[in-house]
């Protein structure tokens, strides 16, 4: 069997966060909403109606373009892109066809490969439509909800690199403050172009695109999916069709969509009823300064403090890596952990991003854990508290106190328990039994002083107190 | 265009104007009369009069609507089928603003279907009928307000000016049209022709009437992004002393009535003491392609969203969605909105771009440059509108090509957003009004209407 | 230029429309003189010029990112198509 080499080249459309629509001022978050209840007479295209852009848009497309390392044109401009579908209100979109207004960057993944951005434009949603038996139903919400197509070039050459580079890509759209990057509710869509040629050949095969990607993980396995099937009909000697097909996740598999007769004729026009984009150096310099931290400044900050792969895992929520940046950098670790080993086990932690505990919550804490006033368990405990309605406005030693979990660190009111538990006749055969050598018995011992402590003694020093007393 | 004193009560002039329009109905001017509608505001108005209260530049003047722009007395149809059972919850505005100074619409107007034509023969509801002979075409594609003005009817109306749709039949029937420069009168809630060259103006009896129109409905509107920041108030008319005439436009196109028109008024201004200039003006000869190019490329964009869908006609021969579509176009448009429609998809089709769509937009750039340069030895330049006075019925309306080589002077100047006056110019030996346009640099509307009060 | 059928089929598709034979034929005719007519600009250079799209002077125009009441309610919007159902608008299925 014959090797080839996978060429993969993505365009992604991002839908961004603005408070209104691109062209008429209203609701553009249609989440939970009635159908047609964001919907303008503009977005309804009656006879008439012109667009009126949205100014955010454009500021949001220069931090878009900014994190990912591209050039942004001083010069754009919108056209029109025309095709009949009762999605489209006008019989065609606008987009930014001959002049968009990010040019050529590039993304770097984790392991530091760059994928490089061939451009990305501005351009308007589509609206959604809902088939039933034998009508379907049209909804214009998401008519007109600004977006940018973000267009990579070939330079994606596995499944694995797939999956990475979209990931990247919605970090650094999610931490540019562009979008709400939803992926479940498709604020982040892929489609993604797959091509074969035989390892070492200098061209390119004929490439199949499997279209609406909503996630990283199908993308992913579309491209396995795309690398069998072109690999299985190449080694046949058969001939790859240039062709859109559909990726199922139930199936794992892709199929071909209907196929167009004829190639479509998008016949695009100037827009004219939008005045062109002229932006200045500093205008361009002012909204780019306002780009928040990148993942990858974020990485390098954190790279000799947190783990490498706990570090991935924090970077996919921006909240979390916000609140690391706020605290002092021997706190950071400690945060790290409990953030990876609690937050992210709690089934609702995306609600919980919503609601973070302040960076002086998160300190005290630290500092008590560290001065063995809390033992890691209780510390847990306490950070869940945060979380707590009841208990987020306190502070750590308030819930610490509340919850009757500081640990007894002081030394003489320890070994009374000690004493008391070791006076106790339950406890006769255990001590003979450790004397005799059975290490294991401290086990036990040491569960009676917290017992008899109410879980607040430190249990280190407990054991300690016991060996000595034990030993004499 | 005096309002309503206490001699004569809105009412009164909106019951003459009603009247006058029943008497005129075989004109076919009207596509909707607003009576129940133009009573209740007249009574209204009159009440606030006699109660001493306030009232609007316009209090009481009946006017007459072109059927394209949106308001929400009767239905706005662009005189198509298409849009024939569109009712808009939408008021332009331009409407807006003459409804707050008080001014009543008495009727929506018949035109061109979607301000295709050049005659108003290409409406859906039949012709209207020229002012000074019912055998003639009322010159389009804003027949229907041409006439209720010269007509007298109305004291003025609106009108869209693409490609000469104020100016042509203004001329053709002997009253003042105006075009303003492209940008000073807001297109929101107006029927989109072509985008680009799109232009609302006026019919009116008097160039006093037309600047006051003009102060009322010019400006800057934020839901149209394409309109220049207020000008018209603020600018000054500037004395007009050279007159441009283009020696270019060819003799044989330009029948003799018109020439002899020209003519005439040339003579009349260089006794007046103005200086005329000749122009030789090479690229405009090509004007009439490039505006048969770059219009129907937009005109088939912009008519994409008439689909039966979601307003207007949905054919009932529906079998499938792809039906809704081909069936509710092909039945709800007329042929020369297909032609158009058709010529505009070709012009941008993939492999004829180049040749046509952009070669037409670089074609744009040397007209504009040739009127800069015009405007540099002249303050205004004087030519006629159209080639011929008014033509009869039928004769052209089967042959598209003739009907534009009807508006081939009058385009140049939708090309580079140029203001044009249409100003009456005597009446023919045929007993037909003529009509000649005076064309300014952009923002020079003021000087255009000026100059027209002293050439009165 | 010649207008085949052909074309003509082709125009009538990308204008969605769905012509009878006989208007094919007849707007076919009216076509080809049009396209006639508008080919003389192949004739007048244009080398080296740039393309006038828009003919006013403005740039940057846009708008606040606020929401703002519309002039028309979703109500009467729906209400101007042919069918609704559920607060949209009802079309034969799309295949």
């Amino acid at each position: 069997m014959s090797r080839y080499e996978i060429t993969v080249g993505i365009e992604c459309h991002v839908q961004l966060s603005t408070k209104t629509k691109l062209f008429s001022e209203v609701d553009n978050d249609a989440r939970g909403k009635e159908p047609n209840s964001c919907v303008s007479p503009v977005d309804y295209a009656l006879p008439g109606m012109l667009p009126r852009l949205n100014g955010e848009a454009i500021k949001f497309a220069i931090r878009a373009g900014k994190a990912m390392n591209c050039e942004i044109n001083p010069n754009s401009r919108f056209d029109r892109k025309h095709y009949f579908y009762p999605d489209s209100p006008k019989g065609y979109q606008i987009t930014q066809f001959y002049h968009p207004i990010i040019g050529a960057g590039y993304i770097e993944l984790p392991d530091g490969t760059k994928i490089r951005i061939e451009h990305a434009h501005l351009e308007g949603d589509a609206g959604k439509l809902t088939h039933f038996s034998n009508y379907s139903l049209v909804d214009l919400n998401r008519v007109d909800t600004p977006l940018i197509e973000i267009v990579s070039m070939p330079d994606i050459h596995s499944a694995k690199q797939a999956h990475d580079y979209c990931k990247e890509l919605w970090r650094a759209m999610v931490y540019a403050g562009v979008t709400n990057g939803d992926l479940y509710n498709g604020n982040m869509r892929f489609d993604v172009n797959i091509s074969l040629a035989p390892e070492g050949s200098d061209k390119l095969g004929t490439r199949a695109e499997i279209k609406n990607l909503n996630s990283f993980r199908s993308v992913e396995h579309a491209v396995e999916y795309e690398y069998e099937r072109q690999s299985k009909l190449l080694d046949k000697g058969e001939k790859i069709k240039q062709e859109t097909r559909g990726w199922s996740d139930a199936t794992g598999k892709t199929t071909p969509q209907r196929s167009k007769e004829e190639a479509q004729d998008y016949r695009y026009m100037p827009e004219p009823d939008l005045p062109p984009i002229r932006l200045s150096k500093k205008f361009i310099e002012e909204e780019a300064a306002k780009l928040p931290t990148t993942p990858k400044q974020y990485r390098e900050k954190f790279k000799n403090i947190i783990a490498n792969d706990t570090l991935e895992i924090l970077l996919d929520y921006k909240p979390l890596m916000e609140k690391l940046a706020e605290l002092k950098e021997k706190s950071v670790a400690r945060v790290s952990n409990l953030f990876t080993s609690v937050l992210l086990a709690e089934e609702k932690s995306v609600e919980m991003l919503n609601s973070l505990p302040t960076a002086t919550q998160l300190s005290e804490l630290c500092e008590m854990t560290e001065k063995k006033e809390l033992s890691s368990t209780a510390s847990k405990e306490v950070f869940l508290r945060f979380f707590d309605p009841d208990m987020k406005q306190k502070t750590a030693r308030d819930i610490a106190k509340e919850l009757n979990l500081l640990q007894e660190n002081d030394l003489s009111a320890l070994e009374k328990i000690v004493d008391g538990v070791l006076a106790n006749p339950a406890t006769k055969q255990a001590q003979e039994d450790f004397k005799a050598g059975q290490e294991k018995v401290i086990g036990f011992l040491v569960g009676q002083v917290m017992k008899a402590s109410q879980g607040k003694a430190n249990p280190s020093s407990a054991q300690e107190i016991l060996r000595q007393k034990l030993k004499n | 265009m005096k309002i309503a004193n206490k001699t004569v009560t809105a009412t009164q002039l909106v019951k003459d104007a009603l009247a006058k329009a029943k008497h005129f109905e075989d004109y076919n001017i009207f596509t909707f009369l607003n009576e129940e509608g133009a009573l209740k505001k007249a009574a209204e108005i009159d009440k606030r009069i006699a109660n001493g209260e306030k009232v609007g530049k316009l209090a009481g003047v009946p006017y007459a609507l072109k059927d394209n722009f949106l308001s929400k007395e009767g239905n706005t149809t662009a005189s198509s089928k298409i849009l024939e059972p569109f009712k808009s919850p939408i008021t332009a505005t331009a409407v807006k603003k003459l409804e707050d100074e008080d001014a009543i619409m008495i009727g929506r107007t018949n035109m061109d279907s979607f301000a295709h034509g050049s005659s108003t023969e290409n409406s859906y509801f039949g012709p209207t009928l020229n002012s000074a002979d019912k055998a003639r075409v009322a010159g389009g594609s804003s027949g229907g307000s041409a006439v209720a003005v010269a007509l007298d009817i109305v004291e003025f109306a609106t009108g869209t000016d693409t490609g000469g749709s104020i100016r042509q039949p203004a001329s053709f029937n002997g009253i003042y049209g105006l075009k303003p420069t492209y940008g000073t009168i807001s297109r929101y809630g107006v029927i989109a022709m072509a985008s680009s060259t799109d232009c609302i103006g006026f019919f009116t009896k008097t160039p006093e009437d037309m600047d006051l129109l003009m102060s009322i409905t010019a400006g800057q509107d934020k839901n149209d992004l394409t309109t220049l920041p207020d000008y018209y108030d603020k600018s000054e008319a500037k004395e007009v002393k050279k007159v441009g005439i283009i020696k270019d436009f060819d003799n044989d196109a330009v029948s003799p009535e018109l020439s002899h028109a020209l003519k005439i008024k040339v003579e009349k201004l260089k006794k007046q003491g103005y200086e005329i200039v000749e122009l030789s003006m090479p690229s405009l000869k090509y004007a009439l392609a490039v505006y048969y190019i770059i219009v129907p490329a937009e005109i088939a964009s912009n008519l994409s969203r008439y689909d039966g869908i979601r307003y207007g006609f949905r054919s009932d021969n529906i079998t499938d969605l792809e039906s809704i579509y081909t069936s509710s176009r092909n039945e709800g448009f007329m042929d020369e909105n297909k032609r158009r429609i058709m010529i505009g998809n070709f012009v941008l089709s993939s492999g004829f771009y180049d040749a046509y769509y952009l070669k037409a937009q670089k074609a744009r750039t040397l007209i504009i440059k040739e009127y800069e340069e015009a405007f540099k030895k002249c303050d205004v330049i004087l030519t006629p509108v159209s080639p011929n006075q008014a033509f009869k019925l039928g004769e052209k309306v089967n042959d598209p090509v003739s009907m534009y080589l009807e508006d081939v002077m009058s385009v140049p100047i939708n090309l580079a957003g140029l203001p044009g006056l249409t100003i009456p110019a005597g009446t023919s030996e045929k007993g037909l009004p003529t009509g000649l346009q005076l064309i300014g640099p952009r923002r020079s509307d003021k000087t255009l209407i000026n100059f027209a009060k002293e050439l009165k | 230029m010649d207008t085949s059928d052909k074309q003509i089929e082709h125009l009538a598709k990308l204008s969605d429309f769905s012509l009878s034979e006989k208007d094919s034929k007849s707007l076919g005719k009216d076509l080809e003189s049009i396209i006639n007519y508008i080919s003389q600009l192949d004739e007048l250079d244009t080398k080296d010029v740039e393309p006038t799209y828009q003919v006013f002077e403005m740039e940057n125009v846009w708008r606040d990112d606020e929401i703002i009441p519309q002039e028309a309610t979703r109500e009467e919007l729906l209400a101007l198509s042919k069918e609704q159902e559920d607060n949209q608008i009802k079309i034969p299925k799309v295949l």
